[in-house]
């Protein structure tokens, strides 16, 4: 169908007149059900005959409000008997669209109740999972100050020597320190700069006494701050660090020795 | 209104028994007959608002329908009361008036300055149609127009009135 010459032919307007036949009228009808186009011109055409007639309005009297509201009571008023069975079909009627009104709007209103409950849970185990996440944070922070602080005490404390170990030939860059307390017997590492091992590999720190060297314990490369090492006896006069199979030996691998340093007199 | 609430009938009573005594008083001519035709109009709203579908158009246009059917309605039983009761001559005389009324000015405010722009084919049109209760065929037979021009003569009119009219 050519819609723009269908509507042209002024034939919506008749339609509004209600001056169709009724098969026309049948047909407008069907058309419009399949047409959008026609749907909206028929809108602006009822806009349009709307508005010319509400600019030319005339005021009626004014009782004629009054009697008419009159009219229709009386009528009501006289028709009761006739009226009967047509109210409570009404009202049958009214209490069928009442109630699935209530079912619609209690309906929609549980599922607005739902949507808003169920993004109020997530919303909680959201803050939920945040407040824990800070909670461990705090821990984390917690824990190395308190190893901050114990580092500084033990860098403060004149009891501790410390022992600048450079690195050997085989690791020129390598740079370690320890803290050595030899009354309390004591012993901690520092790591400025080592590189980090294959995964079945330890450092492991050696304390010279007497000439022979007595085993200090072990360490990865990537710690930080001061490392807890083993207590060793006096007189230590040189520490070693070497590479050793995890968990370490009882003798170091001198050939893979990586820093070293002399404990200085007095 | 479907449950017979006086206070929405009254709503519409405000809001178009205006718009729709126009249209009544134009095709009846005399007030106390508007008057009776629009309380009509209203009684006949009120019983077979039921019967209005919102899917086959506005409110008004129905309301309007009805109105302009019940003028029409009523200036035609006069006439025919009229012919029998007086006859002959008086059928003459009110043939002749109801011609020469078309060359007369509408009464009410507006119509005139409504329809101006439009060439004057087309307003004859709305005017016959919209304001002294013509129907299309009613017209395409009394002045001789192709029922086919009539409907687009209005088209046309209605088309051209819209931006003056404030429709988008």
């Amino acid at each position: 169908m050519n819609i723009s010459e269908y509507i042209s032919s002024g034939i919506l307007e008749a339609y509004v007149l209600g001056e169709l036949a009724p098969h026309e009228r049948a047909d407008v009808e069907k058309n419009l059900a399949q047409y959008a186009e026609l749907r909206q011109e028929l809108a602006l055409i009822e806009e349009a005959q709307e508005k010319l007639f509400l600019q030319t309005a005339i005021a009626p009297p004014a009782t004629a409000k009054a009697q008419l509201l009159e009219r229709i009571n009386g009528a009501q008023r006289g028709k009761v008997v006739q009226l009967q069975p047509d109210r409570s079909l009404r009202a049958w009627k009214l209490a069928v669209a009442a109630s699935v009104a209530i079912a619609l709007i209690a309906s929609y209103l549980a599922y607005d109740y739902r949507t808003k409950w169920k993004s109020t849970a997530s919303d909680l185990s959201t803050l939920i999972a945040q407040n824990q996440r800070i909670a461990q944070d705090y821990g984390q922070v917690n824990q190395r100050m308190d190893r901050i602080e114990r580092d500084m005490k033990v860098m403060n404390n004149p009891e501790f020597k410390r022992v600048m170990m450079k690195g050997t030939g085989n690791a020129p860059d390598a740079m370690t320190y320890v803290y050595w307390n030899e009354a309390s017997r004591e012993v901690y590492l520092s790591i400025q700069r080592m590189r980090s091992l294959a995964r079945d590999n330890q450092y492991q720190l050696w304390a010279i006494i007497d000439g022979k060297p007595v085993d200090a314990g072990m360490f990865d490369g990537n710690e930080e701050g001061l490392i807890k090492m083993k207590d060793i006896g006096k007189g230590a006069t040189t520490f070693a660090v070497t590479v050793e199979p995890k968990g370490g030996k009882s003798s170091p691998s001198l050939e893979t020795m990586q820093t070293a340093g002399n404990v200085e007199k007095g | 209104m479907k449950a017979r609430d006086q206070s929405a009938l009254e709503y519409l009573y405000d809001r178009y028994s205006a718009a729709l005594y126009g249209v009544i008083f134009r095709v009846v001519k005399k007030e106390a007959i508007a008057e009776e035709v629009l309380q009509d109009v209203f009684v006949r709203i009120w019983d077979r608002f039921n019967s209005y579908d919102p899917v086959k158009g506005k409110l008004f246009t129905w309301m309007l329908n009805i109105a302009r059917n019940q003028a029409i309605d009523k200036t035609r039983s006069r006439e025919i009361s009229k012919e029998q009761k007086t006859g002959g001559i008086e059928n003459v005389v009110s043939r002749i008036d109801s011609e020469t009324y078309v060359e007369q000015p509408i009464e009410g405010l507006g119509v005139r300055d409504v329809l101006k722009g439009l060439p004057q084919e087309q307003k004859f049109v709305v005017e016959q149609l919209y304001f002294q209760g013509y129907t299309q065929s009613e017209l395409a037979e009394e002045f001789n127009i192709p029922l086919g021009t009539v409907k687009t003569r209005l088209r046309l009119a209605m088309q051209q009135l819209r931006s003056s009219l404030g429709v988008k």
